[in-house]
This record gives C-alpha cells, structure tokens and sequence, in this order.
C-alpha cells in the first residue's frame, strides 16, 4: 500500500511543487510577448506568486488589496478594454465572495477575463472548513459562457496558462496550492477539447482531475493486484466537457467512479451522473464530499477522511461491480 | 454658448419625452430613476463624450458605465436620437429575445460599453477600463453614472479606495442624487450624509451640481477633466421622476406603470408636439 510514500512525498514536499512558483514564472514568460496580459491581485501574491511579474511589469500588476468583488469588476474593465487580465485569488472567495460579479460582470458581459483560484480544494490544508473551496468548481461550471479547467500537474498548469492567455472568452482555472511536478508521461499534451484516457480498461472507470490524478494514478497498481481492469480518465477541462469519452467510457464498462476534492454534488461527480443519465444506463459512484465542509487537517488526513484515497477507490471499484453484475 | 445650451435643453426635453414613450411602450418600468438621469445623459451624450455613432466600436473613443443600469431606457433613447440606430428600435424594449432589454446588454447593441443591472458593480469595471487607458497613456475618459441607492454597496467603496490608489483621474463619476431608493428615502433606509466628505476622505476631487441644469452639469464636467492625479465625483442633486408632477420625489415610482389617461397627462407636461 503505497499511502505511506504518498504521505512523505507530500509532507517533504519533493514531488509536490507549490503552484505558485508556475503561476508567477510562465505568466511573467507570456507577458513578455503579450503586451496586453495583466495580473490582478487581491493581497495573496505570496499564494500565487506574481512578485517576479510586478517587479518585471510594474504597470501590469494591479493589487486591490483585500478586496476580491473589486478585483473581478477590475479584471472585467481592463477586459472591456481588450486586455487580459488573469484575476488571482483563494478559490473559494473568488468562487463564493465574488460571486455575482463574476456572474454579471465577467460572465454575463462575456468580457475575457481569467479567474484563477488558487490554494484550492484540499490544498487548503490547515486553514479549515472557512478556506477549502469546495463548491468552486459547482458554481462555475452552472456559469453560461464560462470555461472550467482543473490540471493535475505542473506541466499541465503551464499548458493551460498558455492555452487561457491566447483563448478569448472566461475562463476559471482551478489551482490547488500544491501539484506533482510531472504526474504524466511526456505524451500527454493538455488538449482543451479532449480528456485524457491514462489507462484502457474493461471493466469500470475512473475519472478524475486535479490533485485527485494523482490518487487515482496510484490505484491503478492496487486495482491490478485485485484483478480489476480498470480504465483512468483524467479530465482537465470540466467545461465544456468531452461528452464522448465519458460516454464511451459508460458505454464500454458499465460502471464509473468519480474522484474530487470538491463537493460531488454539482462537482465532476454530479457533471458525470448528469451526462451518463441523460444518455445511458451506468453506474456512478461519486468519490468526494458529501454535505461536508473541509477539515483543520493536512493534505494527507484530509484526502484519506474523505475517501480520495487508494484504498477507498478499490472498494469503491469492488463495490461497483457487485452492483454492476446484480443489475 | 448660449446655442449650445439652448440645444441642450432641447435635447434633454425630447429625450425626456422619448424615454417616457419607450418605458409605457414597453408595458411600465422604471421611470423614477430614469426621469431623474435624462440631462446626466444629455450632456455627455450630446456634448462632452467622445463618441461616434459611425465608429461605435472606436478605440480611442469615452467609454460609459450606467452603473444604475435600470435606468437602461434612458441610454437606449440617447443613443437612438444620436444616432446609433433608429428611434423606432424602442419599440422593442422589454420585449422577449429584443435587443433592448431592461437592463442594458452590451453583446445585443453597439454603442453599449458595459452590461450591468446588478448594482454596486460599475465603478471596479471603470476603475479597470480607466487603468488601461492609462497604461496605453490614452487621454480618453471613463464615465461612470451612480446611483445614490447603490452607495450602499461595499463594492463601490472598494473601487473608490481603487481609484484613488492607482490615481484614475481619467475617470468621473456622476452620482445621480434623488435621495430615494426602493424602500424610502436614502436618509431613512441607510444614510449616505455627509456624502461629499466621504468621496473626499476616499481621496476623490468632489463637486456639485444641479442634475436637471445641463449648464450646471457642463460646467462640473468639464471642470472635472481637469483634475489631477485624483478621479473626480460630481454628486448631481435631482429630482426622482423629474418632469411627472405626480411622480416627482415619490419612491414608488421607482418602477410602476401607467394609465391611459396618466400617459396623457404625462405627455401633456412635457409639452409633447409642442
């Protein structure tokens, strides 16, 4: 059972990287082609880390101090204006405290405003049940003209900054503070259009993104040595989402289970039983909070108390198929 | 001068008359807060914005934020007599799937800087618009129209601490004081007083005019362009449903309807085809 080595890698810190150190540095890289990218700030520069980017673009780096209603209406103007501005704050004020303005101001006037929340889900960490955002993702994917995207690693943070830089429309991007350097293998390529299919498998599958990927990459091995055949999707971009490959997916096993640090009702969880039921006769089973709030805890406590951990996806995944078999 | 001013008046009695026309048109709506912003409206549309009706979507042109956004029909009206599209568009007000909902919208109409309608948002997206505007080092100005209800707003006094931070001069703001909102009288619901003293503790250049003399409001304006280093404020002292007798400085004209016979005598006071 791998968990011991995924505790000391996140404690230590050596294969978890804090995400801002990415955030800072490829956005400071873009703006020196980019004339038009901004950053706005809300006094958590140290969470996202675009110090390098004010000491490098002083006139680009707006900070409206505790202040996040202000800080979405502020990105929207400088995006009234054709610039690009990459609006940073904790997920979960921006998500909850901003909330109608990034409805109307962003989102309704469909401005090309970038939302980051940053320190999201369970990266939290200690900071508890007022900070760990667990809804972030739910309210943004109900959005209209809104684009939700959750990477799982460092590389895939950087791909994704790139792709929001050059797309126009918003665009939420859910960043935990805390990623694997490098989860997957150099093929894989960030695609907006397309989830990735880590693992082909028969007999059930499992879907997930964000720091999730991570735990579910570490399943495979156990369901393996359980004689579970198990088919790994990691799906970056929630919305709009690859309808295709759930569905295919639903079609091929019978059975997905779904894995989030995030409320499962409206989270992924929710996003593929609505797609499967609408479409085909499949079993859910939704890993992730339940009704709950986020917990004074570390990453590794938080993850295993909420059942995003191995041995609750394998079984989960045995639970599935005595299901899947009776039905 | 003189001239100028005359047509000003002119142009605010018929905007004031179209806009009415409109609102009833459209089955009743918000003619308070409309009334009382018709030579707000006037002036900078028809005298110190810069904006071309041939060119809607120039660059280097003024930008409006109607922060009030209910008082939507009032803006379509301007932007129709100025030219933007045809004054027979207004028809289409409040009708379903129109480009002329209530609240304005500014992916279905050009000459529309910013949608809003949810109060208290206007003046961070001006502050956004005023900052680029800056760094471009462009000598355009953001105008931004409030209303005195939605002072109430944390959000507006984030912005103003904002704008005095980053020093948007570039932007003025024109506070449509009616001194009504919804519930009463602002005084009542939640006192905004002393509201001059408070722009200025946020570090703004604040000045007064009176909201229903377009002399009063040029003059605020284009004293206003010249500050700075700090945005400017000019709280407007009007009247709510100004020009209705029956509904001037009356809250529950907020948004309503009217009769037949209302209609007439509407249109009757502001001498209509006189």
């Amino acid at each position: 059972m791998p968990s011991g080595a995924r505790r000391r890698y996140i404690e230590m810190n050596t294969e978890f990287k804090q995400c801002a150190a990415t955030y800072g540095t490829v956005l400071t890289e873009l703006a020196k082609d980019n004339p038009d990218i901004f950053v706005v700030e809300a006094d958590l520069m140290k969470a996202s880390g675009t110090r390098t980017f004010m000491e490098a673009f002083p006139d680009r780096h707006i900070n409206v101090g505790v202040a996040e209603q202000n800080l979405v209406g502020i990105a929207a103007g400088l995006a009234a204006m054709d610039r690009i501005p990459f609006a940073c704050t904790m997920a979960n004020f921006i998500s909850q405290r901003a909330c109608d303005q990034v409805t109307i101001s962003v989102a309704l006037n469909k401005f090309n405003v970038k939302l980051v929340g940053c320190y999201a889900g369970l990266s939290q960490e200690k900071n508890g049940a007022t900070h760990i955002s667990i809804m972030d993702i739910a309210i943004m994917r109900c959005l209209p003209n809104m684009k939700v995207i959750v990477p799982s690693d460092h590389r895939e943070l950087a791909d994704v900054l790139d792709f929001a830089s050059k797309d126009t429309g918003p665009l939420y991007l859910r960043m935990p503070r805390v990623l694997p350097e490098k989860l997957f293998d150099s093929s894989y390529k960030f695609s907006f259009d397309k989830g990735y299919q880590i693992n082909a498998g028969s007999d059930l599958t499992i879907i997930s993104n964000g720091i999730s990927s991570y735990v579910t990459v570490e399943a495979l091995d156990e369901l393996k040595k359980e004689n579970i055949d198990a088919r790994l999707i990691h799906l970056p971009v929630v919305k709009p989402v690859d309808t295709d490959l759930i569905l295919k997916a639903a079609i091929e096993t019978g059975a997905i289970i779904t894995v989030e640090d995030h409320s499962v009702y409206g989270g992924l969880g929710g996003l593929v039983s609505e797609i499967v039921s609408e479409n085909r006769s499949a079993m859910v089973a939704r890993i992730g909070l339940k009704d709950m709030f986020g917990l004074t805890a570390n990453l590794d406590f938080q993850l295993n108390y909420f059942g995003i951990s191995v041995e609750n996806i394998v079984k989960t995944a045995k639970n599935i198929l005595i299901k899947k078999k009776n039905t | 001068m003189e001239d100028k001013i005359t047509e000003l008046k002119n142009t605010a009695r018929q905007l004031r008359i179209n806009t009415l026309k409109a609102i009833t048109n459209a089955g009743g709506g918000h003619y308070g807060g409309s009334l009382s912003t018709i030579e707000i409206l006037t002036v900078l549309y028809f005298d110190v914005m810069k904006v071309s009706p041939k060119k809607p979507d120039d660059y280097d042109r003024d930008r409006l934020v109607l922060s009030k956004g209910h008082a939507g029909p009032v803006l379509y009206t301007a932007l129709a007599m100025r030219g933007y599209f045809p004054l027979s568009d207004l028809k289409d007000l409040d009708k379903p799937l129109s480009n002329f909902p209530k609240h304005v919208d500014r992916l279905k109409l050009k000459g529309i800087d910013v949608s809003t309608g949810a109060l208290g948002q206007g003046l961070s997206i001006a502050c956004g618009m005023a900052i680029s505007l800056k760094q471009q080092k462009k000598g355009n100005f953001v105008y931004v129209v409030l209303g005195d209800g939605e002072l109430n707003s944390g959000q507006i006094w984030e912005a103003a601490m904002a704008a005095s931070k980053y020093g948007l001069d570039n932007i003025i703001a024109i506070v449509d004081r009616n001194k009504l909102q919804i519930d009463g009288l602002t005084e009542d619901i939640m006192p905004l007083e002393p509201l001059k003293d408070k722009w200025a503790a946020f570090g703004w250049d604040v000045s007064e005019a009176d909201g229903h003399d377009v002399a009063s409001l040029r003059d605020a304006i284009y004293a206003a362009q010249k500050s700075n280093g700090k945005p400017s404020v000019i709280i407007v002292k009007t009247i709510k449903g100004c020009g209705i007798s029956f509904m001037e400085g009356k809250c529950q004209w907020h948004s309503g309807n009217i009769d037949e016979n209302q209609y007439k005598k509407c249109l009757q006071e502001l001498g209509d085809g006189i």
